[in-house]
């Protein structure tokens, strides 16, 4: 059983990977981190580059939890990527960070949190950023 | 003077509201193509064709050539600032540009080669004004046997120069003799290869082949390769520089620029050559070689400025011979036929009003560049976010309705997909592009020069090389044809060894040949 | 490569040769039945440059053929956008052809505006884009602006199609 979280290099990302580590505490169970991207544009800021994910696994490491990383380019929508890392590392809950989108902001450019809330089988977690 | 005069004109018909519209246009058109991945200023322009019915030439014109400068901006831009996870970018602008953008120095980066190329492009503009008038005075002084000579000489150095393989130069160049072939022969009026399809009567449009081989074919041949990538924007704030910026980049302009003129200006010149050149030259005169692979203006500044000087090479001969050389030029050429005038000497006499407007917009379409792009390069990077499919969709799409336009017949668009595939089967067995489309626009034109010497020869075949010019050229085709044979043996008789110095990035060389040849 | 992928690859080039060669065969097939009746003013004729092309296609096909097989191979041409460590995709190519060519058919019938989003529709998802309506709406749109934009800034009026009394 382990606990699965949605990682993107910005502050939702951060605050979800926070939330995660509490709860992957509370639970004793393992963390795993997912970052993955379709690549079908040649540029895409949600993927994380190899120097922010050694800084998040940095970071697991200090708090000393339990990792692994799901980091590639999948060709597929992220949130399928959380859904299908969470059945085969049998996750017992999700976390994601979310943001506030107008409804045809979700329409145009889709929404991951929207998608796993609808099609996990498994209790999600929806974290904001903090306030600034 | 004449020609001073003749360039004012130019400015007073190229600043018309209108037509500096057309020119911002084709700025941001030309800067947005060049910044995406998979497109570039000869597609754009293939695809704008049948847009150009509607316009007048002039105008058309100074969007086509806002496009050409337009691109190369946008390439340096997107080199320069696009972080890609452990590639290491292999174009000249790149190695040291990315190496700047990812040590904070991308501002720098960024202007240098902005105002680089504004140099260049100045400074090329002038020398075209300069050179142009000199040609076209040479070439109405050439008879027909020379003028033909010249057009042979010019098909067979990008044939034979140009790429690695001799064979499959020659064979697109076949292909593209073969389908400017189609249609009416205009001297004698019979048709020549149509099958009896009344639809190919007039011939094959220019349009129509173009558009299919640049953006059709590169559509399905990007489709069936399709990469996958998440690279990230190196965040860049407004571009300018600090002055000892200023005094490191000064000499590589100018250098860059001499550097770059020239070999656009010949057959088989290009772009990647130059840009080269300059790189090694600045990494040899630079007081900070060491610099050179981790960030060293020079290394920014020098090849940029060449590739924006080779851009204003390629028009000299374009404009004052009709001859292309690159594929940009050659779609522009077609452009040329397709409003009936015809490419050659006498374009500056015959339309003096098109030429010196497009050569007058040539400042001012720098002018705009330099302005909107400084400010404006962070923002074009967001549009590398553009999904793939959205993008080669979208080429099909503006490919098909322009294509389609032409004459409202569904028979062009089969000819599109026919064509199509076929320049997808040429980028598959690596036969380059620029042999084909420059056979299909000179073909016709050859002929017209074979049969006018002929006739002013009485039918006599040793009127071809009746002309001085005529046999110089002639010479030069041979030792271009030869070369090979003559190479090996030259290397058998002196057995020098072959040294590999260690600043000769060969892939670079390769990288810049695929890059440029579009 | 295999030595297998490494041999057929080659022989797919000798298809290329051989379409060069048909090529030839075709060009100077149809110069022979031209006629060149003998003219003062044109001894050229409309038969010479038919028939130096053939001859360079047809020494090209038999060029091509010794160079490959002597080992010789087309580089297939790389580019900015382009992944070449795995061979053509054709679940990607020919779908994408049979919507371009589905567009050729259907373009004279439906009218440009079905039919070019459906070419633009189809081809996304060729490409692999599964945002089904996000697709369709922009399909739509652009096939809506490039329709009036055409007429109302080219003069060009694009086949209507069904829709032709709502547009």
């Amino acid at each position: 059983m382990t606990v699965v979280v949605g990682y993107v290099p910005n502050p939702e990302g951060e605050a979800a990977v926070t939330h995660a580590v509490r709860e992957a505490r509370a639970r004793r169970t393992k963390l795993v981190l997912v970052n993955t991207s379709r690549g079908d544009a040649l540029v895409d800021p949600r993927y994380a580059f190899e120097d922010q994910l050694a800084a998040i696994e940095r970071r697991l490491v200090e708090e000393g939890v339990e990792h692994t990383s799901v980091h590639a380019i999948t060709g597929t929508e992220p949130a399928l990527a959380i859904l299908e890392v969470a059945d085969t590392h049998g996750a017992e809950l999700i976390v994601l960070g979310v943001r506030r989108r107008s409804p045809v902001g979700k329409l145009i450019m889709g929404s991951t949190a929207q998608r796993v809330l609808l099609e996990a089988t498994v209790p999600v977690l929806a974290v904001k950023a903090p306030r600034q | 003077m004449d020609v001073w005069a003749s360039l004012l004109e130019g400015f007073a018909n190229a600043a018309t509201p209108e037509n500096l519209l057309y020119a911002l246009v084709g700025v941001i058109l030309g800067t947005a193509v060049g910044v995406l991945p998979g497109l570039g200023p000869a597609m754009t322009v293939a695809l704008l064709l049948p847009v150009t019915y509607a316009l007048e030439p002039t105008s058309a014109f100074i969007m086509f050539a806002g496009i050409y400068y337009g691109g190369m901006y946008g390439g340096s831009t997107t080199s320069i600032l696009l972080n890609t996870p452990g590639e290491s970018s292999s174009v000249v602008t790149a190695i040291e540009g990315n190496k700047m953008a990812k040590s904070g120095r991308a501002s720098q980066a960024l202007a240098t080669a902005a105002i680089g190329s504004f140099v260049a492009g100045t400074i090329g503009s002038i020398l075209l004004v300069l050179c142009a008038p000199i040609v076209v005075e040479f070439a109405i002084s050439l008879g027909s046997p020379s003028y033909f000579a010249i057009m042979v000489l010019a098909l067979i150095a990008v044939t034979a120069v140009l790429g690695s393989s001799r064979v499959r130069g020659f064979s697109a160049l076949g292909l593209g003799l073969a389908v400017g072939l189609v249609g009416m022969d205009p001297v004698s009026g019979q048709s020549r290869l149509t099958f009896g399809e009344p639809l190919l009567a007039d011939g094959l449009d220019v349009v129509v082949v173009a558009v299919a081989i640049f953006a059709v074919g590169e559509a399905l041949w990007v489709a069936a390769h399709l990469r996958r990538t998440a690279a990230h924007v190196i965040p860049v704030g407004r571009p300018w520089m600090g002055r000892e910026d200023w005094g490191r980049s000064w000499k590589p302009w100018l250098r860059g620029t001499a550097y770059g003129f020239p070999f656009g200006a010949l057959p088989a010149g290009g772009a990647e050559i130059p840009t080269f050149l300059s790189y090694v030259t600045e990494k040899r005169l630079s007081k900070k070689p060491e610099e050179f692979g981790h960030g060293a203006i020079e290394g920014v500044a020098g090849p940029e400025a060449a590739n924006n000087a080779s851009a204003a090479g390629t028009l000299v001969p374009m404009l004052s011979l009709g001859l292309p050389t690159n594929a940009t030029a050659a779609v522009m050429l077609a452009a040329l036929v397709q409003y009936g005038i015809q490419p050659g000497p006498l374009l500056f006499d015959r339309e003096p009003q098109l030429v010196w407007a497009l050569i007058a917009s040539l400042f001012i379409g720098n002018t705009l560049l330099l302005l909107i792009n400084l400010p404006l390069a962070p923002a074009w990077a967001k549009l590398l976010q553009i999904p793939r499919p959205y993008l080669y969709a979208g080429i099909l799409f503006f490919a098909t309705l322009g294509a389609y336009s032409v004459n409202l017949q569904s028979f062009d668009l089969a000819v599109l997909l026919v064509l199509g595939a076929l320049g997808f089967a040429m980028r598959r067995y690596g036969l380059p592009v620029l042999p084909l489309v420059i056979g299909l626009i000179l073909g016709p034109r050859i002929e017209q020069q074979l049969r006018k010497s002929l006739q002013l020869s009485s039918g006599e075949w040793s009127g071809l090389w009746s002309e001085p010019v005529a046999i110089g050229v002639y010479v030069v085709i041979g030792l271009i044809l030869a070369w090979p044979l003559l190479a090996r043996l030259l290397r058998r008789s002196r057995a020098v060894p072959v040294t590999a110095s260690d600043d000769t990035p060969t892939e670079a060389e390769q990288e810049l040949v695929d890059r440029r040849n579009r | 490569m295999t030595s297998l992928a490494h041999r057929l690859t080659g022989r797919s080039e000798l298809g290329l040769a051989a379409l060069l060669g048909a090529a030839g065969l075709v060009v100077l097939w149809d110069a022979l039945g031209l006629e060149a009746p003998y003219s003062q003013s044109d001894t050229v004729g409309p038969r010479t440059l038919p028939y130096a092309v053939a001859a360079l296609l047809l020494v090209c096909a038999v060029w091509l053929t010794l160079d490959v097989v002597r080992g010789g191979r087309g580089e297939a041409e790389g580019g900015e956008d382009v992944d070449l460590t795995h061979p053509t995709e054709w679940r990607v190519v020919l779908p994408l052809a049979a919507v371009f060519l589905g567009n050729v058919l259907l373009i004279d019938r439906l009218g440009w505006v079905i039919s070019g989003a459906f070419l633009f529709w189809g081809s996304a998802w060729a490409l692999g884009s599964r945002s089904y309506l996000r697709d369709a709406i922009v399909s739509v749109v652009l096939s809506l602006l490039t329709f009036y934009g055409f007429y109302v800034g080219l003069g060009i009026y694009l086949p209507a199609g069904l829709l032709e009394g709502a547009l």
